[in-house]
């Protein structure tokens, strides 16, 4: 597949090689890690939000998540760094709308706060998250380029 | 308010410079395969039951019948300048100083994160903030726990909120509601570090937990700064009611951001903080023949804006004088509350009665604004998407939760008379159901004060009166399962199966035990 290219905001930016976990409905955070928050999970970390069918099961840990951005309760920021602590977060999120201000609160707080950063970029437009599927190989750059393919 | 800060002088730590990776964390690795989880847990055991059904009392983005709302995060925009890729805005030198080390490093990490933060939404600036902080940070989970450990961190390191300030109130009353066997277990499961939480918000600056209240606005409770002033609140409710009712200036922060500007007092100007951010995109015309529901019709309003800023005309005649006073706020409270749950509205106008409309009149309104109106066959149809969720659909209801956001004064005595006297008249002395009331300890030890004789009937009636989260305690293991619940709260049937009723309907349930036929 020929390799396709886009531009966004690099908010948290870093170099990484890695495949795609996509949502194209916005990614509840609280509701998605219910095994990693309740149970105290640390070898994965399965999506636990029914109502994501994308995501529903799969494992999200160490994964770079492309989706439009977050929802979900405004614990949401405690959240991310919880599941930081955990060594089960994202390492990258990649977001095809602005960046909402539950995750940049985490985000931010986690990485400058603690030293843990989920290498974060956001507005790479709506044509990024129709063309990258879950599995796509995906190489960010730290000025922001996301290749898929 | 004067500020106060008592600073810890230490070391001064040279800060790492932005745009350069941190350290990597523990799991950073090339990103595997995608696939099925694997069997078998690394944790405690089993998920507990009551995982995913502690509720917060902000949005969750699922329906209580597990459906996605369509809403979407607090505030995902800003100013032209937020989609630009090398915004930085302008510091002060006091600013320059803190982020540069000058007060010590704790205080540098958190003025680093204000300013990323405030970048990605374009502010142009920090501002100075007064009055004084609400914060929504009351839960105290395991997955809190990275959060509590860095404001733990701060007050270790003697730093404080620039004011006293105000915090949700806690997500269970073990005295009153929660004192029975299966409740405590939750607790003392599900809210591990609740005490630690409280220990941090004691350090901070918070006031003792009789003050706890999502209605930080109420005289009882006196967190209600003059319009116009900044601040940075949380709590979906209180920053609705404190942008609209109040004029104060804020945007819906989530829960540590508020804390983090409290300790700084400042916090970046962009959104609902500016001018051009309160500017409203929607006129919401309420043409309703009688006094509208407000729940309903702020339910409207919430899923039909989402986000935006409407200008409310039609319902200046509940306001005598165009004020807001202790007597009718719970009206807005009930509007406003229902638009940030239902969508994620952080501030209305409503024409000749809240502050910007006052002074600024439909000059708020943006050119190209769209129109909603609200007539009785739109109340109507509104309230008819209100599902019933009970799992006995046709069972009868077993308790009545009433007050989210917290009960106003006006409010414990209104409901109070019209239990106690719905009662008399049918020859009763006890409510066919028990009924939660909520609200502030303040408030309630007012009743007993100033309304003694009603508050020993209610009692008598079987109301409990407590001052826990409303939205917390319906999310509590086996709540949806074991109670068939009625409510006057739009707030609360958003996020959960508690179905909502008017005053009238609610009263005549409570004293029947009995849904009326047709309601």
């Amino acid at each position: 597949m020929a390799k396709k290219t886009f531009k966004g905001r690099p908010l948290l930016p870093g170099k990484l090689e890695g495949k795609a976990l996509v949502s194209h409905q916005a990614f509840n955070t609280s509701a998605s890690y219910l095994e990693n928050m309740f149970a105290g999970r640390t070898d994965s970390a399965p999506c636990t939000d029914p109502a994501n069918k994308e995501l529903y099961g799969k494992d999200m840990a160490g994964q770079i998540l492309c989706t439009t951005q977050t929802v979900g309760s405004t614990m949401g920021a405690g959240c991310i760094m919880g599941m930081n602590d955990l060594g089960v977060g994202f390492t990258a999120m990649l977001f095809s709308s602005h960046i909402d201000s539950i995750a940049a609160a985490g985000l931010f707080m986690d990485d400058i706060w603690n030293g843990r950063r989920i290498f974060t970029i956001d507005q790479l437009g709506d044509e990024f998250l129709e063309a990258v599927k879950t599995g796509d190989q995906i190489s960010i750059k730290e000025d922001g380029t996301v290749e898929v393919g | 308010m004067k500020r106060r800060e008592f600073v810890k002088t230490i070391p001064l730590t040279a800060l790492v410079p932005a745009g350069l990776a941190a350290a990597q964390p523990a799991h950073a690795q090339t990103a595997t395969a995608t696939g099925q989880a694997s069997s078998g847990a690394s944790g405690t055991g089993a998920l507990p039951d009551y995982a995913g059904k502690i509720l917060d009392s902000d949005m969750n983005g699922v329906g209580p019948d597990g459906k996605p709302t369509g809403q979407k995060a607090t505030f995902s925009g800003g100013g032209p300048s937020a989609k630009a890729h090398d915004h930085q805005m302008k510091l002060t030198k006091e600013e320059q100083d803190i982020l540069d080390g000058k007060e010590g490093k704790e205080k540098a990490k958190l003025m680093k994160i204000l300013v990323v933060y405030g970048n990605a939404f374009g502010a142009e600036k920090l501002v100075d903030l007064g009055g004084a902080p609400h914060s929504n940070m009351y839960v105290g989970t395991d997955y809190m726990k990275s959060m509590i450990a860095m404001f733990d961190e701060c007050a270790k390191a003697g730093l404080k909120s620039y004011a006293p300030y105000t915090v949700n109130p806690r997500p269970y009353d073990v005295y009153n509601v929660n004192n029975n066997p299966g409740d405590m277990e939750l607790i003392y499961e599900g809210y591990k570090l609740q005490r630690e939480l409280d220990w941090v918000h004691v350090r901070l600056g918070a006031p003792d937990l009789n003050f706890r209240s999502c209605a930080c606005y109420l005289d009882e409770v006196g967190n209600a700064p003059k319009p116009g002033t900044y601040v940075a609140w949380a709590e979906s409710s209180a920053v609705n009611f404190g942008n609209s009712a109040l004029g104060i200036r804020t945007n819906r922060n989530g829960a540590g951001m508020d804390l983090l500007s409290a300790i700084l007092g400042k916090a970046p100007l962009f959104g609902l903080m500016t001018d051009e951010g309160r500017k409203a995109k929607w006129l919401v015309e309420i043409k309703t023949s009688k006094q509208p529901d407000w729940g309903a019709v702020g339910t409207g309003i919430g899923t039909k804006v989402v986000e935006d800023v409407p200008f409310i005309t039609g319902i200046e005649q509940y306001f005598e004088g165009g004020k807001v006073t202790a007597d009718n706020l719970h009206l807005l409270k009930a509007m406003g509350s229902a638009t940030a749950a239902s969508g994620a509205v952080g501030l209305y106008h409503v024409e000749g009665v809240t502050p910007d409309a006052k002074e600024k009149g439909r000059k708020l309104l943006v050119k190209g604004y769209k129109t909603y109106v609200i007539d009785d066959a739109e109340q109507e149809r509104i309230i008819k998407t209100f599902p019933n969720l009970w799992p006995e659909k046709d069972g009868d209801p077993t308790a009545a939760f009433i007050g989210c956001p917290h009960n106003s004064y006006f409010e414990i005595v209104k409901f109070g008379r019209l239990i106690t006297e719905a009662l008399d008249k049918a020859g009763k002395e006890k409510a066919a159901i028990p009924i939660y009331m909520f609200c502030v300890n303040k408030v309630r030890d007012r009743v007993v004060e100033e309304e003694g004789e009603l508050a020993s009937k209610m009692k008598r009636a079987g109301v409990h009166v407590t001052n826990m989260c409303a939205v917390s305690y319906a999310g509590m293991k086996g709540f949806s399962e074991r109670v068939r619940g009625i409510t006057n709260s739009a707030k609360t049937r958003n996020y959960s199966t508690i179905r909502y009723f008017p005053d009238d309907i609610l009263v005549e349930a409570i004293v029947t035990g009995k849904i009326p036929k047709g309601a």
